[in-house]
């Protein structure tokens, strides 16, 4: 597990085997290589059309990654922020909203948003920015004030906003122009449009914020400070940070940088509807950071690990899409969960001595043997296009018998 | 120490990005390259998930047998939306980068969306066969008509119109009706409740129109919600497939059905079961499993240029319209003595009794449609 300057984890210390000093982002590394290797083995999509998957791949995890760094710092700091996709589909409608309101009228009376201009643009974006400085000004009191538990104020605004973005929207449409409430926003201008789907244009966005954050955590107090507070709030307190500011820049990073992806998922989709943009992208975003080797603890992880926490997945989801043949919608969610479980458990084991670990002790472990192998056994039913039965149920043998090799080989060990 | 650390693994990070940015530059001007991969791959995207869409599965999947595609080297998958434009994008750029993928059928969960249209177009433009099914493209788009070849399926208006016929039949001097969907803002959604509307009349008030996206508890909740608004509520029309259903669990819950009038679209296995027990006064049913076989023989044709199977699928190709292949509708009343009678609906709409549609989904196999 890699750690901040100012708070080494007492997992680093000396004494540990050469695997556990490594920084967590080799490892991810290794485990991007092997995912594409793989990939490029079993489809031949990555050797034929190269620089599209490629920049599909960086598009992706830019507009992820972004919303993701926000996360980290927050779950650093020792928060949570799940609220992430409703500010993404409210900061779009937002976005949309002030560009329908300052774009000039056509003959019927009615918002043309074709040709907007560059200066109405930025004033949305900056105006979308400040919305998200709002809620996590919000967000900071509701925590620091009031006393609310972060995970209740986040899931407040989670179920809140998106609410809140569907009735604004139909005001705001009713308002302006003759058609009436709608429940969507269509912006057509070009230059818009073009920021969430021009490949690079995210990527900037997204390098740009990732070098802005690295320095604020790795190369100044203040990020310090928050790796001390997420350690141990009491502490830092005591010591004269002042925990109040730290967790109001925190969350304020997580809105704006959510308010940022809102921006891109908005010009990316081509709408604005907080009916159903960023429904459930808050997990996609903890997922990344955890991964790339936050800890929810709080006070471990880095900027580094989060970036390539975001690439990881986006590669995963990719590689179902491109290996997987048959309905890869409905493998999606498992195979990524899995990888996702085996990525984390990956990070807080090789800290801690991988070999010695006891993975099935007592009767939990013969029963989680069996799960373990039930599930691999479907696993293996389900992949295969012929024989499904046979697949299944020797698949699920095989991990019974070399699970339970292991078990075997853990009890005699102990004795 | 910690400083070195942190510099590795910037670098490392960076290192990661720029990999993928090499081969975002290396790779330019491979894509013309000939691709022949083993088999590959027909798609059929729909717009989400409902069981709607089992029908269109089983219809393409005997399509897939009856027509011997594997021969060619062709199978057919079924991939399902979560009735968000974005999902559909992210899927189109997929397909895109894909090499074993020749033909799509995509059912467009937002015509007016142009991201979705650009995505359509591009993918077209790749060399991928693009077809529309169920919902089609924005017609006055000529840039998205001509990327997809065209379309088969219902035209949504005209499906609101019949079951708004049928509705006025049931209640000759008006009503005060609801209906309900899971995305208000869908453009079938929007059709279909214009479309009933207009067939309905003006003696028919919609009291309000509540979405559910997706959800089926909140779409049960929406039903009993709007029973309890409004007093003078007398009809419920269920607009998307598991509406109906939701609306005749409400309406027996609550001991209503002997003054509420429940019409739907859609012929799920439980709307089915709820006309056989006399909870549900009419259907309006589209022809998925057609849009899933013709979509997979069309695809087909247009991959191995069977120019006798695309003529018979759109015999006025080139002409006005003539890219549109109507797959026809149905009207499903429980019995005969019901009040729809087949003579208000128009020449293509076909009536059917319960039992009679039963018989229907017998020869094809099919427990909904």
């Amino acid at each position: 597990m890699s750690s901040s300057p100012s708070a080494p984890t007492p997992k680093l210390a000396s004494g540990k085997s050469w695997r556990s000093r490594l920084p967590v982002e080799v490892g991810l590394l290794f485990a991007i290589a092997v995912v594409v290797l793989f990939t490029g083995i079993v489809d031949d999509s990555y050797r034929l059309k190269t620089a599209y998957n490629a920049k599909e791949i960086l598009l992706q995890t830019s507009l992820l990654g972004i919303f993701a760094l926000g996360a980290a710092i927050v779950i650093i700091s020792g928060g949570i922020d799940l609220s992430s996709g409703s500010v993404i589909a409210f900061s779009g409608m937002i976005c949309s909203a002030i560009m329908l309101s300052l774009s000039p009228l056509d003959e019927s009376g009615n918002p043309d948003t074709n040709n907007l201009g560059a200066g109405i643009i930025a004033l949305a974006i900056l105006g979308t920015i400040f919305v998200g400085l709002i809620i996590g000004t919000f967000h900071t009191w509701l925590i620091t004030v009031i006393g609310l538990p972060p995970f209740v104020a986040t899931l407040a605004s989670l179920v809140g906003l998106r609410s809140l973005g569907r009735v604004l929207i139909q005001d705001i449409t009713g308002n302006i122009g003759t058609v009436g409430p709608s429940t969507k926003i269509y912006i057509f201008d070009p230059l818009f449009n073009d920021l969430g789907r021009v490949w690079w244009i995210p990527l900037l966005v997204f390098i740009v914020l990732s070098i802005l954050l690295w320095l604020l955590m790795s190369k100044t107090l203040v990020g310090r400070h928050l790796y001390a507070m997420g350690g141990n709030e009491e502490a830092a307190r005591l010591s004269g940070i002042h925990t109040d500011r730290q967790k109001w820049l925190a969350y304020c990073l997580g809105s704006v940088t959510a308010s940022i992806a809102g921006i891109l998922y908005c010009s990316y989709v081509g709408e604005a509807n907080p009916e159903s943009a960023g429904m459930g992208y808050e997990l996609n975003a903890i997922a990344a950071a955890v991964i790339g080797g936050c800890s929810l603890t709080g006070g471990i992880g880095t900027i580094t690990g989060t970036m390539l926490g975001a690439l990881f997945l986006r590669v995963v989801i990719d590689s179902v899409a491109k290996t997987v043949k048959g309905s890869p919608d409905e493998f999606e969610g498992m195979i990524v969960g899995l990888l996702v479980v085996l990525a984390v458990a990956f990070n807080e084991l090789r800290t801690g001595a991988l070999r010695q670990k006891k993975f099935f002790p007592g009767k939990l472990g013969i029963v989680s043997l069996f799960i373990l192998s039930g599930l691999i056994g479907i696993m293996g039913g389900v992949l295969s296009t012929s024989h499904p039965l046979w697949w299944g149920l020797g698949s699920g043998f095989a991990a019974l018998l070399l699970l339970g090799l292991k078990a075997l080989l853990e009890r005699s060990a102990s004795r | 120490m910690s400083r070195i650390r942190n510099t590795v693994s910037l670098m490392l990070a960076s290192s990661g990005l720029a990999l993928v940015c090499l081969f975002a530059g290396c790779g330019e001007g491979e894509n013309g390259g000939e691709v022949t991969p083993a088999t590959r791959r027909i798609i059929l995207l729909t717009n989400g998930n409902s069981p709607y869409w089992d029908a269109f599965a089983t219809g393409a999947k005997q399509a897939e047998e009856k027509l011997d595609v594997g021969k060619g080297g062709l199978q057919v998958v079924i991939d399902r939306g979560n009735f968000s434009p974005q999902t559909q994008i992210d899927k189109l750029r997929q397909y895109q980068g894909a090499t074993d993928i020749v033909g799509v059928a995509i059912c467009v969960s937002d015509p007016k969306n142009q991201a979705l249209v650009n995505q359509l177009v591009s993918l077209s433009e790749s060399g991928v066969k693009l077809i529309t099914v169920d919902s089609d493209i924005d017609r006055e788009n000529e840039k998205a008509r001509t990327a997809r070849f065209g379309y088969l399926g219902t035209d949504n208006f005209e499906a609101g119109q019949e079951l708004g016929k049928a509705a006025k039949a049931l209640r000759p001097d008006g009503a005060k009706f609801a209906t309900f969907v899971g995305v208000k803002s869908a453009s079938n959604a929007q059709e279909r409740i214009g479309g009933f509307q207009d067939g309905a009349g003006e003696n028919f008030v919609q009291l309000e129109s509540m979405g559910d996206q997706g959800q089926a508890d909140t779409a049960k909740k929406n039903v009993r919600d709007s029973l309890d608004r409004h007093d003078d509520l007398n009809t419920l029309v269920g607009i998307w497939s598991y509406n109906t259903p939701a609306i005749v669990d409400i309406v027996s819950d609550l001991g209503i059905r002997e003054k509420t009038t429940v019409v739907g679209f859609d012929a799920d296995p439980p709307s089915i079961a709820a006309m056989e027990k006399g909870n549900l006064d009419a259907m309006l049913v589209q022809d998925p499993y057609q849009m899933g076989f013709e979509g997979v023989r069309l695809l087909t044709a247009l991959i191995n240029d069977n120019q006798a199977d695309i003529k018979e699928i759109f015999p006025n190709y080139g002409k006005p319209d003539g890219d549109i292949h109507e797959t026809g509708l149905k009207v499903v009343v429980p019995s005969e003595e019901s009040p729809i009678k087949a003579d208000l609906f128009s020449e293509g709409t076909t009536f059917l009794t319960l039992e009679q549609f039963k018989e229907w989904l017998a020869e094809y196999n099919l427990t909904g449609s």
